[in-house]
């Protein structure tokens, strides 16, 4: 989606007005552009225009070597930092045919299951923030420490663990640092409880998510919705589930839905809590599993670096590696090429771009108080998702050469200056 | 001049002067506590100080699709709506400086004048943000007002059974007939009542969340007050800071007006001193209730659901107590 | 309900840690100044781990020029010096990533602590490892 964006006009004109929002507002966390038109406080079409955080990540991959290119897969998005690092080292690994030690599997595992945490619970209280129940943030952010602190203990930083690397894992975990994270995990699992009683229990919390932003289940599985948004619809789609790899494949996740909490799945915002916060539960059992279990032995398949760089430069073919990052599933395509250190494609498909559509739905018959809770609903991260995608009216899609965009772009800057 | 016009005017000044101070340390003071109940350090007790000296010195936008003779009139009309409702509401357990001069009724009306006055400063913006934050204060108005008119009439008309052929509207007189020592128990509870409704009214009032939604800043990106900045925006701000001043004061004078000083036994200087602190901790009590607890424990609510919490449960409310104040009388 | 979750942090001291100091000095300079003189205390930053990916530190001795660091690198934060044979590393591009520790053959490079790098001006001494 670049300049032509998604269109949906319901109602008559009549007394309608246009209220933008973005791409710089106080609901949005990350630049992207809706256009509303009101009837009133009540929404009759939605105009959304991403492309502000496009950085041209993938162009920038194509032009180092596959080590350098992880850590700029890591620096795609702050929350969901490890998501793509695991992504592309799946894609790589299956490109290259590289193994990988099951315990550099349990390690992968258990850090990805430790940014889930954290990062639900910066959406919970980014979700109470929109709602105006700045308490609720401080709260969840302070309970979010620990979770920060024992990811700093056990990697090395706070965001952006560095820890996969292909082949393996770059830093073990040993039993002070697995006894440091069973007590975090002890303290979440008394702190969950509390959680769930404070968003789920309370009165205002209830009165501005039930029924707000709704999303059926057809419409989730029409618009290709993935993650929490589609599982907060009903629809039991989980890539831990469907296509288990790491350390998911030695134990059995299921989706978590909405009747697991004993509600009937609508995909409106309280739903969407629902899931978010089971599902931090969910990850507290699948660490403390791995910790459990974590087996013996080595911690990276190819060692030495320059061995490693020697085998990607050989490797040849195309890799597509999965993970269920904490917004749905992130997806990476890569395209080695023999006697070539620069990856000849990469691709990648943040969870986000699948779940931009379900805003539309999302966003009709709703009122203007409710923007800021539905667009935080679908827990969009928009530097993520940001890849220029061209499709023209009557819907192909194209890939198109520098000359042709920048020739569209000073055709459009023409149009613009009249 | 005469001397007594001079001391009229020394006085006033004296109470313009006090309210702005109180009224800013109070803000200051629900900064801090709001902090700490969010396990927060909040800014130091002089902040909101800090923060009109800086918009002084700001620079003044006016929107190029503003109505501007009215964007810029529109604070200036806040702010001496709010501190005129000084002089005719009792401070510090005194009587009003103006306390003849009006009454309960103008002190709703001048309750209103500076809502009014944000609403149209919201239009004359000329910012969609702003139009919707304008829409939202006119309904909220229309919701809050019932029961506060409610409450006041009850309060007077009680008063005016027991005390026939004084003026109870005044409220120099029902701050000295307190209605707790003159009603039978059910009178009592009637006036339980009556003060839950004012309670929470009284962010309302004050736009505060639950209630300060036609400011909602995650919303409309701060509503009505969008566009404001530079010396507009210090005006709108200390008008908000003595309006709370005045809201709370209004409360203290209706439901607790009782002095300690008399309960001391102390008269003259000291017992001056101990009626004002008193009167500042009741003061402090009415903000820490219906500002501080109510803004940190509770989501923003939508406009409809505000409109129907306040025309149904609250309004009920208040007419409970008033049917309650009536039946008291009977009995 | 939440409402006794408030008033209990309301009793508490705050979950934040004044670091470096509480309130916003007149002179940010001036404080700096008077920290180096040792006539004004800062409140120590939240411990860090042992292992944290602070700043790098290089062992010029050890360093036998064979690049290796400089082709994993994926920030362009090292120089080559070829007179020398040896390198140059610029702290204010770096993303700690480590990735050159764990290249080094030879262990010249390692992780130090040091995280507190602020610095007005980008080639500063504190921001040059070589």
């Amino acid at each position: 989606m670049n300049n032509e964006s998604i269109h949906l006009h319901i109602g008559t004109d009549a007394a309608c007005y246009t209220v933008p929002i973005g791409p710089v507002h106080p609901a949005l966390k990350e630049p992207i552009e809706f256009s509303f038109r009101l009837d009133g406080e009540r929404i009759v079409g939605v105009e959304i225009t991403p492309g502000y955080a496009h950085r041209g990540i993938e162009y920038m991959g194509m032009k180092r070597n596959l080590i350098q290119v992880l850590y700029l897969a890591e620096r795609i998005c702050g929350i969901c930092s490890i998501s793509h690092p695991l992504a592309l080292t799946q894609a790589v690994e299956n490109a290259a045919g590289i193994e990988v030690p099951p315990r550099a599997q349990y390690i992968r595992t258990i850090i990805g299951e430790l940014e889930r945490i954290h990062s639900h619970l910066l959406w919970a209280g980014v979700g109470a923030h929109e709602l105006g129940f700045d308490t609720l943030l401080h709260l969840t952010w302070n309970v979010r420490e620990k979770a920060m602190d024992l990811l700093e203990q056990v990697t090395g930083n706070r965001v952006d663990y560095a820890i996969p690397i292909f082949g393996g894992v770059r830093r073990d975990i040993p039993n002070e640092k697995a006894h440091l994270a069973r007590e975090a995990l002890g303290y979440y699992k008394g702190l969950l409880d509390r959680m769930i009683d404070a968003y789920l229990h309370d009165k205002s919390v209830e009165m501005r998510t039930r029924g707000v932003g709704a999303l059926t289940y057809d419409q989730a599985v029409s618009l290709c919705a993935a993650g929490p948004v589609a599982r907060a619809s009903g629809v039991c789609k989980d890539v831990r589930q469907d296509m288990p790899y790491l350390a998911y494949a030695d134990m059995e996740v299921r989706a978590i839905t909405p009747e697991d909490y004993g509600v009937k799945p609508t995909g409106d915002v309280f739903d969407n809590i629902v899931v978010r916060l089971l599902e931090v539960g969910q990850s507290i059992e699948i660490i403390e599993f791995c910790l459990d279990h974590l087996p013996a032995g080595e911690l990276m398949s190819i060692p030495k670096i320059p061995a490693l760089l020697s085998a990607l430069k050989k490797a040849e073919g195309e890799g597509i590696g999965r993970h269920e990052a904490p917004r749905g599933e992130v997806f990476h395509y890569i395209r080695l090429g023999e006697g070539i250190e620069e990856p000849l494609a990469w691709k990648v498909k943040a969870p986000t771009y699948s779940n931009l559509m379900s805003w539309v739905p999302k966003f009709l018959g709703q009122e203007i108080a409710d923007i800021p809770i539905i667009a935080a609903s679908i827990d969009p991260c928009m530097c993520c998702m940001d890849r220029v995608h061209l499709v023209d009216k009557r819907g192909t899609d194209s890939v198109e050469t520098k000359e042709v965009l920048i020739r569209l772009s000073r055709e459009k800057t023409r149009r613009v200056l009249g | 001049m005469t001397v007594m016009l001079q001391n009229v005017l020394w006085q006033g000044a004296a109470i313009l002067f006090g309210g702005t101070l109180v009224g800013m340390f109070y803000k200051g003071l629900d900064r801090r506590l709001a902090a700490r109940m969010q396990s927060r350090m909040g800014p130091p007790l002089r902040q909101p100080f800090f923060d009109v000296a800086k918009l002084m010195v700001k620079e003044n936008v006016v929107p190029r699709h503003a109505v501007a003779w009215l964007y810029n009139l529109m604070p200036v009309v806040s702010l001496v709506a709010v501190a005129a409702l000084l002089f005719y509401i009792p401070l510090g357990g005194y009587p009003a400086l103006l306390a003849g001069y009006g009454d309960l009724i103008l002190v709703l009306y001048l309750l209103v004048v500076p809502s009014l006055a944000m609403m149209l400063g919201g239009y004359a913006a000329g910012s969609p943000y702003a139009t919707v934050g304008a829409q939202r204060e006119m309904v909220m108005m229309m919701a809050y007002e019932f029961p506060l008119a409610v409450t006041a009439v009850s309060l007077a008309w009680r008063l005016s059974t027991i005390l026939p052929g004084e003026a109870t509207f005044s409220l120099s007189v029902l701050a000295a007939n307190p209605l707790w020592d003159l009603v039978g128990p059910l009178g009592i509870v009637g006036l339980v009542l009556l003060l839950g409704a004012m309670l929470v009214v009284t962010p309302a009032e004050l736009a505060k969340i639950p209630f300060d939604i036609p400011e909602a800043e995650t919303e409309i990106a701060g509503g009505l007050l969008t566009e404001y900045s530079g010396r507009n925006l210090a005006l709108f701000y200390l008008a908000d800071a003595i309006k709370m001043v005045a809201m709370g004061s209004l409360m203290v004078a209706l439901f607790v007006p009782y002095g300690l000083a008399d309960l001391c036994g102390l008269a003259g200087v000291w017992g001056a001193v101990v009626d004002v602190a008193f009167y500042l901790v009741k003061l402090f009590a009415v903000v820490f209730v219906s500002v501080i607890v109510a803004r940190v424990g509770f989501a923003r609510l939508k406009i409809a659901q505000a409109t129907r919490l306040f025309w149904l449960p609250v309004t009920g409310l208040s007419l409970l107590g008033l049917v309650l104040l009536a039946l008291d009388r009977m009995v | 309900m939440i409402l006794g979750t408030l008033m209990k942090q309301l009793l508490r001291r705050p979950a934040t840690n004044p670091f470096p100091v509480k309130r916003m000095p007149r002179s940010v300079t001036g404080l700096l100044a008077k920290v180096a003189a040792g006539r004004a205390t800062v409140n120590p930053p939240v411990p860090t781990p042992t292992d944290l990916r602070g700043k790098i530190a290089y062992d010029r001795e050890k360093c036998i020029g064979c690049k290796l660091c400089i082709r994993v690198c994926p920030a362009n934060v090292i120089r080559f010096l070829p007179e020398e044979k040896k390198i140059r590393m610029y702290v204010a591009r770096c993303t700690f990533c480590a990735q050159c520790v764990d290249a080094c053959p030879v262990n010249a490079l390692a992780t130090t602590e040091e995280f507190l790098l602020a610095d007005a001006d980008r080639f500063s001494r504190q921001l040059i490892v070589d």
